[in-house]
């Protein structure tokens, strides 16, 4: 297993380094790789980074979110609500994380207690937090300045050492916990056995409920920390937040050689296919594609990712036979 | 149903009355069951009589809807797979209980990881101690990193098996260990059960191939639709006997040509008789 | 001792009726001045529910067999698209009709190949599908409606067969009616329909019954392909014009109609009659909440939380048939 997992990571790797060369040579005036856009993508891109860890965590145990953008967006929409309302940001943060929490416990609950296949009652999930999201706010444009918080927005949105992007810092923080938790830790081997075989894991008096519930419960905590980033560098709340982010985020896991059918996959693997996913999504922009072209592009990504899975799977089944 | 909480120390396992319904089908009438301690007994009967559900009554994956079960003399309630397992009660059930895109060791240490000091999984212990579980039951594997998905079957039967042993197991329940496995790979699996009995763990064997059971039971006992049919100790039957009965499913027409050779024999179409009278009695409900 | 399944068993089979009655007695005692049963408000749900439920009726056989197919959002207006072209080309529009149709069928059958040939989990593959062909549609398009009102004028004969009036019924009704008939018999009296049951019931038990599983999804896939491309020619001649924003949210829309039909998420159980009920109580969920001056976006979230009960209510339900096993 470790071997066959870091030949997949080195594959991601590969297509990575492909994808930036691809892109720092065919952007107009290489835009791609330039200090301005180098350092948009590293402030940007893990918002969808952080959620792409989560729900790769959550697809090892078997399971699927495809909410992930409308629970950002009600997250976003409480945190500027909260702030606005002059709360304290840290204080306001908390609860949005905590709300965040609990949302995935719902998610996770419908799962496990009520046995709706994940990916059809998140999906209505999906629709449930962004029409409440667009209920709530009622159609009015919310900013808030938060400036007036350095301490806070050093924090959340800053540069340490004046260059690197918080963000990255946060996004690589959260990718090095959950591999301790994932491939290191007890909880890990048994998020692996409730994905790859619920039934043996039961038997074996893991708790599997508990595990996809705590699974779902992380993708609800990291969707309201991207949000507190989210919010906090834009400094204004649309409903529009985060759409398209459910599928990119699957996507992210499946190039990372994570298994649509749960037990397979690695923080590594699904960290790099998190930075594929970013750079596609920025190479685009750069590219002055219409927006359009992000469907085509992601459509064949995502079937292309999946595709390869299938072709590694069948190697590694044939290598084992 | 009359029911009796005497042990006489040699009983490990005491199952009485058990009665277990998923929805419209009743899985088990009223079975009665008993292991006694460093006893291999046989399970058998024919295809949905009832053998995996009791076993999985036993081991706390399914709760009996009526009934007692006993443990070492007490009555105990089984509500999880754990339960059980604290009791000492270990499960390899017939569909493969293993994960198979984990390690060896990630299987045999499945819910019970040893962890450092950090928290993290202390996998040199891991290693080290599942070698060392399955080299106790002869089984020479590479390496404690293999996935489990590239092992034979008689081998994963040795890893779950090695997994129960390991942990000091009184009572191990195998469903069906045998099925699909080859000539060899079946005595490789018997050898595994002779393992346990001579280090003193009591075994439930369930198989559908009465050759395999004879190999290695003490005793035998014979279960149709969710009934107790016969209940004999191996030296007092035959193959062809109980391969009769089961065939047949009842004793009923056995007995006019066929007087009940054993105690054992008469007491089960006794109990069938019983059996068969509640089923009536459900019916017209 | 037994427990009363006759009853459990009755309550299922009853739970899409009772939600569809009670869906419009809520409607009508609360919609102001009870405008829901207003006969102008009935017409309207009458010509509007088909576009959606022509579509819907396929993915509930889809469902039946154990697949799913998210990529009707975009095959809808990609279909419609093609229609238009085809009629800016000079065809005729009853030979854009007959061409359509199989074309329809090449998207589900594209579908249908991608899931079978490789095992993986469809909702997945036509989602990507979906992103794919909306892609497509947006870039050829321009985002820009095309109006076909010159090549199909009101009242001609060609918009009279697809959305013209018989009497007081609209026509749209008829055509769902009926497709809803044939599929209805294919599925509970044909051999097909038992392919298709057992294919979502256990895939592996019906291959070793010699069914083609593979066969019966392409099938159904195509099925919901020609559905899909009939709806969009029908919707297209109602506007009178073709719209990239056609067929939005109907993936989900249409899960919802036949999940709140009754059939299983998990494939093999389900019926046309249900589906069909399950269609109109979808329409009549959106109808009746902007009636009741729910903002239109919020009725995503209505629609979103009524999928999850019901599929609540019905697991429960069936759990109750099943026993607590699984
Ligand atoms: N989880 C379940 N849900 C519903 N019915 C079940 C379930 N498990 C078992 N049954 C039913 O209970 C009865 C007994 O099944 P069981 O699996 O115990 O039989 P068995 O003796 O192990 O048979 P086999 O030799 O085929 O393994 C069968 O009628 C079976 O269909
Ligand atoms: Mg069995």
């Amino acid at each position: 297993m470790p071997l066959l997992a870091r030949f997949r990571s080195i594959g991601v790797l590969g297509v990575l380094l492909l994808l930036v060369i691809g892109a720092a040579a065919l952007t107009p005036q290489h835009t791609f790789i330039q200090e301005a856009n180098l350092k948009t993508l590293l402030a940007l891109g893990p918002e969808f980074g952080i959620i792409a860890l989560g729900v790769g965590v959550l697809m090892v145990a078997g399971e699927f979110d495809l909410s992930v953008g409308s629970v950002l967006t009600l997250c976003g929409f409480f945190f500027i609500w909260l702030v606005g309302s002059g709360l304290n940001p840290f204080v306001a943060a908390l609860i949005t994380l905590v709300s965040g929490i609990a949302i995935g416990f719902v998610h996770g609950l419908v799962v496990v207690k009520a046995r709706i296949v994940s990916f059809i009652a998140t999906l209505g999930f999906m629709l449930t937090w962004r029409g409440l999201a667009e209920i709530l706010t009622a159609g009015v444009v919310r900013s808030h300045n938060f400036e007036q918080y350095p301490l806070f927005t050093q924090l959340v949105t800053g540069r340490l050492g004046g260059v690197v992007p918080m963000q990255l810092i946060w996004f690589i923080l959260f990718a090095v916990i959950l591999y301790f938790v994932l491939q290191r830790g007890r909880f890990g081997n048994w998020i692996y056995a409730t994905g790859d075989n619920v039934e043996a894991a039961r038997a074996m008096a893991v708790p599997t409920d508990l595990v996809k519930l705590t699974c779902f419960m992380l993708v609800g905590f990291m969707c309201s920390f991207a949000s507190l980033l989210q919010i906090t560098r834009t400094a204004a709340f649309t409903t529009h937040m985060g759409t398209g982010w459910e599928l990119q985020a699957v996507a992210a896991a499946v190039v990372g050689g994570t298994s649509l059918r749960g037990g397979r996959g690695t923080m590594v693997g699904i960290f790099l296919g998190a930075l594929v996913i970013m750079v596609i999504d920025n190479m685009i922009g750069q590219a002055r594609l219409p927006y359009e072209w992000t469907y085509i592009a992601f459509g064949l990504v995502i079937l292309g990712a999946v595709l390869l899975d299938l072709a590694v799977e069948k190697q590694v089944q044939r290598a084992t036979a | 149903m009359s029911a009796t909480s005497s042990a006489n120390g040699q009983e490990l396992l005491k199952m009485v009355g058990i009665h277990k319904y998923f929805g419209r089908v009743h899985a088990l009438r009223g079975v009665n069951f008993s292991v006694n301690r460093g006893e291999v007994v046989g399970l058998c009967g024919d295809n949905g009589a009832g053998k995996s559900t009791l076993i999985k009554v036993a081991s706390g994956y399914h709760m009996a809807d009526a009934g007692q079960i006993f443990f070492e003399g007490r009555e105990v309630k089984l509500r999880s797979p754990k339960d059980a397992r604290a009791l000492g009660i270990e499960t390899v059930y017939q569909e493969q209980a293993l994960c198979p895109h984990l390690s060896i060791a990630r299987n045999i240490f499945m819910g019970r990881e040893p962890t450092t000091v950090l928290g993290l999984l202390d996998q040199s212990r891991m290693n080290e101690e599942s070698m060392e579980a399955l080299a106790s039951m002869g089984l020479k594997l590479r390496s404690p990193h293999a996935l489990v998905s590239a092992l034979s079957g008689g081998q994963r039967q040795g890893v779950a098996i090695a997994r129960a042993i390991h942990f000091r197991a009184k009572l191990v329940i195998l469903d069906e260990p045998t099925i699909a496995l080859s000539v060899k790979e079946v005595r490789e699996v018997l050898d595994f059960v002779r393992h346990l009995k001579d280090q003193g763990v009591a075994a439930v064997f369930i198989t559908h191939t009465l050759h395999h059971v004879f190999s290695v039971a003490d005793r035998i006992v014979v279960l149709a639709h969710g009934c107790n049919l016969v209940d004999i100790r191996t030296k007092d039957t035959t193959v062809d006997e109980l391969s009769d009965i089961i065939a047949r499913g009842t004793l009923g027409d056995a007995a006019p040509t066929h007087k009940p050779e054993s105690e054992a024999a008469a007491a089960a179409l006794a109990q069938q008789a019983t059996c068969e009278e509640d089923t009536e009695a459900e019916q017209e409900i | 001792m037994q427990r009363r399944t006759i009853q459990n068993l009755s309550l299922g089979g009853f739970s899409t009726p009772l939600v569809f009655i009670i869906t419009i007695l809520i409607f009508w005692a609360f919609s102001p001045g009870h405008r829901f049963l207003d006969p102008r408000n009935v017409a309207a749900i009458a010509k509007l529910t088909p576009d959606l439920g022509v579509v819907a009726l396929g993915i509930g056989v889809l469902m039946i067999c154990g697949e799913f197919d998210l990529s009707i959002a975009s095959v809808l207006p990609t279909c419609s698209f093609i229609f238009t072209q085809l009629l800016m080309a000079g065809v005729s529009p009853f030979v854009a009709f007959v061409l359509l149709l199989p074309i329809g069928a090449v998207f589900g059958l594209i579908n249908g190949l991608l899931v079978v040939r490789t095992g993986l989990p469809s909702f997945i593959i036509t989602l990507s599908t979906m992103l794919f062909w909306r892609g497509i549609v947006y870039v050829a398009s321009g985002l820009m409606p095309i109006s076909i009102l010159p090549y199909i004028p009101t009242g001609s004969p060609f918009a009279q067969m697809l959305t013209g009036q018989i009497g007081p019924v609209p026509v749209q009704l008829l055509w769902f009616l009926g497709i809803a008939l044939v599929l209805g018999v294919v599925l509970h009296f044909g051999r097909l329909g038992n392919w298709i049951y057992a294919t979502g019931s256990n895939q592996d038990a019906a291959r070793a019954m010699g069914v083609d599983v593979r066969l019966v999804k392409i099938v159904c896939y195509m099925i919901v392909g020609s559905l899909c491309a009939f709806a969009a020619m029908m919707q297209a001649t109602r506007l009178g014009s073709f719209a990239a924003t056609q067929g939005i949210g109907f993936e989900l829309k249409a899960i919802a109609a036949v999940v709140v039909g009754g059939t299983s998420l998990r494939g093999g159980v389900g019926s046309m009659v249900g589906i069909a009920l399950g269609v109109f109580i979808i329409q009549i969920l959106e109808n009746g909440l902007i009636l009741l001056r729910v903002p239109v976006f919020g009725v995503n979230t209505f629609i979103g939380l009524a999928v999850i009960l019901f599929v609540i209510i019905n697991n429960l339900t069936n759990r109750q048939l099943a026993g607590q096993g699984f």
